[in-house]
């Protein structure tokens, strides 16, 4: 299916199963609702630097432009995938590598 | 009057609907980039200010516009447009940025604004002062267009500064590419030919992006409603800017946005029984003698707010968002930086980075210097645990 994501660079989307799989298994949970860019994007570093390699680490957000720059900011120190609900809600992802 | 109305009501919705969806934020442009050399949205940036200049020029040799916004040049775009860029920076979200998302169900944003229209009404008091000790000694000289002074017609003009922007842009981009290859091959000799090569090999970069953003707009167009939906790339909205800041150019004047805010202030003070119209500021500067009233440019930011709330209710991203404690601080004391550095300025990141630039305002090159200034240290201070690439 073509889309948009091919020229806009955004991280894979997760489905809303998958998503709830692992949010049950995530190591750490950041609360970022309400909170806008850059915070999220410092805690997500901070979050990464308490955590082991391996381990992964979850932003529920309602600031949509964070589903791209949290994942940029990052860089290669995770591995991220975003979950949309279509409805103002977005989870970030974040395995630590 | 009326046709007058219409054009405010497509460029705000327009402005809107582009700004929410491309992320088109000028803190982000410049603080990720600063941060983690992310480049994307300072990309977009640029490549609207340079579609609008070349637009902007060529429509002004021509004749089909309707006015420069050209303030006197000095040390007050500097230290006005430092506070600005720290600012902003603070809010998280510059004076666009702020409209789009207060749009978007922000009451953060709502917030911010506020703060800024205490910032502009204290700014309005205190003008009779700043008038004789800040604005006299600091400005040095006649506000000026380079498009009205040079020997160059303007068209040609905003055409070579661009084909320059691009030329410094390539080589950039050619350079990193061409150094690794020659760190790869590690012989001195080939690498001052490689060095030489840089502009050729980063406009074949550029050559291949653009091509690739082309053919991802035309696959995306196959499906458009489900296209639609998705953020789109910052370019694509430096193209939609572009086309309504040219249509805004014709009819109207240069896009702004704190100079209708401020004026906004002045208006709504005036319905709760404030004499603004008796404030020098706002009588004479702001509404230059022609009474206090709702204003096109006032009526077309207004219409930004309703564009991004349509393009975030299509997307699915509108939401009431209720901010976190501990982020008022950043509303109330950016929201204040911000209307009081716009009018010390005078100007926003969209009046002097965007507009501005796009206009070759001498005056606006040194305020932009100065956003930017103030939102490279007000960057390395909220990245001060974690740490900044640059």
């Amino acid at each position: 299916m073509p889309s948009i994501d091919d020229v806009t660079d955004a991280p894979d989307e997760l489905s809303d199963e998958r998503a709830e799989e692992l949010l049950e298994e995530a190591d750490l949970v950041q609360d970022m609702m309400g909170e806008v860019c850059p915070y999220p994007q410092v805690e997500a570093k901070k979050g990464l630097q308490k955590i082991d390699s391996g381990e992964l680490l979850v932003q529920e957000t309602d600031h949509v432009p964070c589903t791209e720059n949290v994942p940029r900011a990052v860089g290669d120190d995770a591995e991220a995938r975003v979950w949309r609900s279509g409805d103002a809600k977005y989870r970030i992802y974040l395995r630590k590598q | 009057m009326i046709s007058t109305i219409v054009v405010a009501a497509v460029v705000g919705i327009g402005l809107g609907v582009f700004l929410q969806k491309g992320r088109f934020c000028f803190v982000n442009a410049f603080r990720d980039f600063f941060a983690y050399k992310d480049s994307r949205v300072t990309k977009g940036v640029l490549a609207a200010t340079l579609l609008t200049m070349v637009f902007w020029g060529i429509a002004y040799q021509l004749g089909y516009y309707q006015g420069f916004w050209t303030p006197r040049w000095g040390l007050t775009g500097l230290v006005g447009g430092f506070i600005f860029g720290v600012g902003m920076t603070y809010a998280g979200g510059c004076a666009s940025g702020t409209l789009y998302r207060a749009g978007e169900g922000y009451l953060q944003f709502w917030l911010t604004l506020l703060f800024m229209g205490v910032g502009y009404a204290g700014f309005t008091v205190a003008f009779p002062t700043l008038q004789t000790t800040y604005f006299e000694p600091l400005t040095f000289g006649e506000g000026v267009s380079l498009f009205a002074i040079s020997p160059v017609p303007a068209g040609l003009l905003g055409v070579l500064v661009a084909v320059g922007a691009l030329l410094v842009y390539a080589t950039l981009i050619g350079r990193t590419g061409t150094r690794a290859d020659a760190e790869e091959r590690s012989t001195a000799a080939s690498v001052r030919p490689a060095a030489m090569l840089a502009p050729l090999v980063g406009l074949q970069q550029f050559a291949r992006g653009t091509a690739e953003y082309f053919r991802g707009v035309a696959e995306a167009a196959r499906n458009p409603l489900e296209a639609s939906k998705q953020p789109w790339d910052p370019r694509s909205a430096a193209l939609g800017i572009t086309a309504v800041a040219v249509l805004w150019f014709t009819q109207v004047s240069i896009v702004g946005v704190t100079g209708p805010e401020a004026r906004w202030t002045g208006y709504l003070l005036s319905q709760v029984g404030v004499d603004a119209g008796s404030f020098e500021y706002w009588g004479s500067i702001l509404f230059q003698g022609q009474g206090v009233g709702v204003t096109v440019d006032m009526v077309m930011i207004a219409f930004v707010i309703v564009g991004a709330a349509l393009a975030a209710l299509w997307s699915g991203d509108f939401s009431l968002r209720v901010p976190k404690r501990r982020r008022l601080p950043n509303a109330v004391v950016g929201g204040l930086m911000m209307g009081a550095g716009s009018r010390l300025a005078p100007g926003c990141n969209i009046g002097n980075i965007y507009s501005g630039i796009a206009e070759l305002s001498v005056h606006s090159f040194i305020a932009a210097a100065g956003i930017v200034a103030g939102v490279y240290v007000m960057t390395h201070w909220i990245y001060r645990e974690v740490g900044c690439a640059i």
